[in-house]
């Protein structure tokens, strides 16, 4: 058995109340040792010095569209695995909208076998709240609850049948099993390029008022009160859903939220040359919504921080800012990009890990992750003071659109194992 | 001479460049018989026009042949585009025959700034979705001076559909950097707050809008926005915002009409007042639109005589 030992890190583990100077001892698929004691480096196979690291329990990516199948060429789903176990990401969550949708049990079986056997992240998956996410029939929930969904999830258009939701959110409650949901007013956002603000109106593009994501969300948690379901309101961007969350949770409803990078580090001012890898579903919002999402992962209104990766075909994106699609990659750099927030808005390293790893474990029903001995050994190591820029053409996928290029970040990820394996390159 | 490339919008241009535009505009509306061949000879211009247009195509021909270019028209209609090829391959493809002047008009905001980024010809915009049509900025500007000998200092009304226009975002820029003091009239379904945040004042009632002014400028409104989308009907449209001779008589004595074209006659202005040479500019909008683009011509192509 390969016996690893992690040495000199900053081991943070927030189920555990841990932040201290230590090692970690690797055996195996699992943790053999957490502590002070340096034990002798003549024991081990491998020795890492953790020096100036942060050692965290594995980092899980909530929100991820994985482009295969359907569009292999862009990001197989082998790729997509490598690509996040290097970039510190031990487990990430596929969502529906591949081709075909992932709205039944068969599809959920063959890509989790395909899975299996690629090396990198830990696989799971969504299902499809409705079939073919028509927005109009339910798809098989059970079926896919028993081939082992997280949750279900809808597409970038939200479920804007009342009524219809409520059955999806009853049936779903039944069976235990989280929404994850994609908040936009279908009329509010229909043919908008971007958030609705003077940006827009010089650019001469269509806006999309914030309150597009919060009505569909407000109605959601109208509804959550009335049928108990577990919620997950995703990728959210704007001040007024933050409020709508604060009181949601205040009133002890079982809700949770997440937010990917753009929407805490961008604002719609970055659009102004029509810059289409910045065009984005939820758009970037206004300096104030910014802002505002920090202060709700700081307070814990959002709990995850998520990637929102999604390949997207370059000449999808080399076309007039109206007509380019929506998305990102992200998978390569949310961990960074989610520690800036240590290094530009003094938010807590205990939070940030939070976020990365205890909190969409605890929302999708995984086992907790943690540093703790006798548990799987899925770890990241992330080295802080490390200053770079982001570059797309450095990314091991080959989903390499961005809307961070040339972004400064002061953090990179040094290691990643999952199951006790090493997965960086 | 431009200290940019490439003629793409009004704002941020500055305020010394407009006035050059203005002056050899106006040297050549002087001259409205004359060409000027040895300007633009041994150019290419080539007019590609992605939406439908008659008289910014036809004005930037006249212009450029009066330069002395070989000018070339391109059409979406019966275009390659048509086949599904995207905006910067057909660029590509234009590109690689050396035209040294495109004149883009796109449906879609931003799309010859796009284009500027994969040519080697300068571009000149002529109209991109909402976003701006700066030839159409100056050729009104040109109008205003020539007709009142100022623009600074002078009430002038935009009125009409402002959200959707990149003729109000440019004369906007262009009038309020020269000087005047400009208003939006429009209902409130069809200006954004945000122009607002820019420092412009909104009125949602016309006569109060167009009180005191000198140039009253009214826009298009397409028709299927006044069946119960942005405004409930014609009827009430041209009821409250169209310009009729009862609502001019708010604006100052005298008062001037502008339009770029095409008109809703009975819609948005009344046959009477567009049609008064005595109140309306829009023929001599026309007529200079020629002299205005020859001077962008010969600015991009940097061969001022």
């Amino acid at each position: 058995m390969s016996k690893t030992l992690l040495k000199n890190g900053r081991l943070i583990c927030p189920s555990e109340k841990l932040d201290m100077l230590g090692h970690i001892i690797i055996e195996g698929d699992h943790i053999a040792s957490v502590g002070t004691q340096l034990p002798d480096n003549a024991d081990f196979d491998t020795v890492i010095d953790c020096n100036g690291c942060v050692i965290m329990p594995g980092a899980i990516d909530m929100r991820v569209q994985s482009a295969d199948p359907g569009a292999e060429h862009l990001e197989s789903l082998s790729d997509l695995l490598a690509a996040a176990g290097n970039a510190g990401i031990t487990q990430l969550v596929s969502l529906p909208a591949t081709s075909p949708v992932i709205d039944s049990a068969v599809m959920i079986d063959s890509l989790k076998l395909r899975a299996s056997s690629y090396k990198g992240a830990l696989f799971h998956l969504y299902g499809a709240m409705t079939q073919s996410l028509d927005n109009k029939h339910m798809a098989e929930l059970g079926m896919m609850a028993k081939a082992g969904v997280v949750g279900f999830a809808n597409s970038l258009e939200s479920v804007s049948n009342s009524l219809l939701m409520r059955r999806i959110m009853t049936y779903s409650k039944m069976l235990d099993k989280p929404i994850i949901h994609h908040c936009s007013d279908p009329y509010l956002s229909k043919d908008t390029d971007m958030n609705e603000s003077e940006t827009a109106i010089r650019l001469g593009l269509i806006g999309e008022p914030s309150i597009a994501e919060t009505i569909i969300l407000e109605r959601d948690l109208n509804l959550v009160s009335l049928t108990g379901c577990r919620y997950h309101a995703a990728h959210i961007s704007t001040a007024s859903s933050i409020e709508a969350l604060r009181l949601a949770k205040r009133k002890g409803l079982p809700v949770t939220a997440d937010t990917s990078p753009a929407y805490f580090l961008l604002n719609d001012k970055a659009t102004a040359d029509y810059n289409t890898s910045f065009r984005l579903n939820p758009p970037l919002r206004d300096e104030a919504d910014r802002l505002a999402i920090i202060d709700a992962i700081a307070d814990g209104t959002i709990d995850a921080i998520a990637s929102d990766h999604h390949p997207i075909e370059m000449d999808r994106k080399m076309l007039p800012f109206g007509q380019a699609a929506c998305g990102a990659a992200g998978v390569e750099t949310l961990l960074p990009l989610a520690f800036s927030l240590f290094h530009t808005h003094s938010i807590s390293l205990t939070k940030i890990v939070n976020a990365l790893s205890v909190a969409p474990a605890k929302t999708l029903c995984l086992p907790i992750p943690k540093l703790a001995i006798g548990t799987k050994a899925n770890i990241t190591i992330v080295k802080l003071s490390s200053s770079s820029v982001i570059r797309g053409s450095d990314f091991m996928s080959q989903s390499q659109i961005t809307p961070f290029e040339h972004y400064l970040i002061d953090s990179k990820v040094a290691g990643c194992f999952v199951n006790g394996i090493s997965v960086t390159s | 001479m431009l200290s940019k490339k490439h003629l793409l919008g009004i704002e941020g241009m500055p305020i010394p460049e407009i006035n050059d535009l203005l002056d050899r505009a106006d040297y050549f509306a002087n001259r409205p018989k004359q060409s000027f061949p040895d300007i633009l000879s041994n150019t290419t211009v080539l007019n590609m026009f992605f939406e439908n247009s008659t008289r910014t195509r036809v004005s930037f021909e006249i212009a450029a042949k009066r330069l002395g270019a070989s000018v070339l028209n391109i059409s979406v209609n019966g275009s390659s585009v048509k086949k599904g090829e995207t905006l910067i391959d057909t660029a590509t493809t234009l590109n690689a025959m050396r035209p040294d002047i495109l004149v883009a008009r796109h449906h879609a905001s931003g799309a010859p700034l796009l284009l500027s980024q994969h040519v080697d010809a300068a571009v000149i915009n002529a109209g991109d979705g909402r976003h701006e049509h700066p030839t159409q900025a100056l050729l009104d500007a040109l109008t205003i001076k020539r007709s009142l000998g100022r623009i600074a200092g002078l009430k002038i009304a935009i009125c009409g559909d402002i959200n959707n226009s990149r003729v109000a975002r440019s004369n906007l820029y262009l009038l309020s950097a020269l000087g005047a003091e400009v208003r939006l009239v429009s209902p409130a379904t069809l200006v954004s707050p945000y122009f607002a945040e820019m420092g412009v004042p909104i009125y949602t009632d016309m006569e109060q809008g167009i009180a005191g002014c000198e140039i009253v400028m009214m826009l298009r409104l397409q028709t299927e926005r006044m069946e119960g989308r942005e405004a409930p009907s014609q009827h009430e449209y041209f009821h409250l915002f169209g310009l009729d001779t009862h609502k001019l008589q708010k604006a100052a004595p005298d008062a001037l009409i502008m339009h770029p074209g095409p008109m809703n006659r009975g819609v948005e202005i009344d046959s009477k007042i567009a049609d008064d040479n005595s109140k309306s500019l829009i023929r001599t909008q026309v007529e200079l639109g020629v002299a205005t683009r020859m001077a962008c011509l010969e600015a991009v192509a940097g061969a001022k005589l």
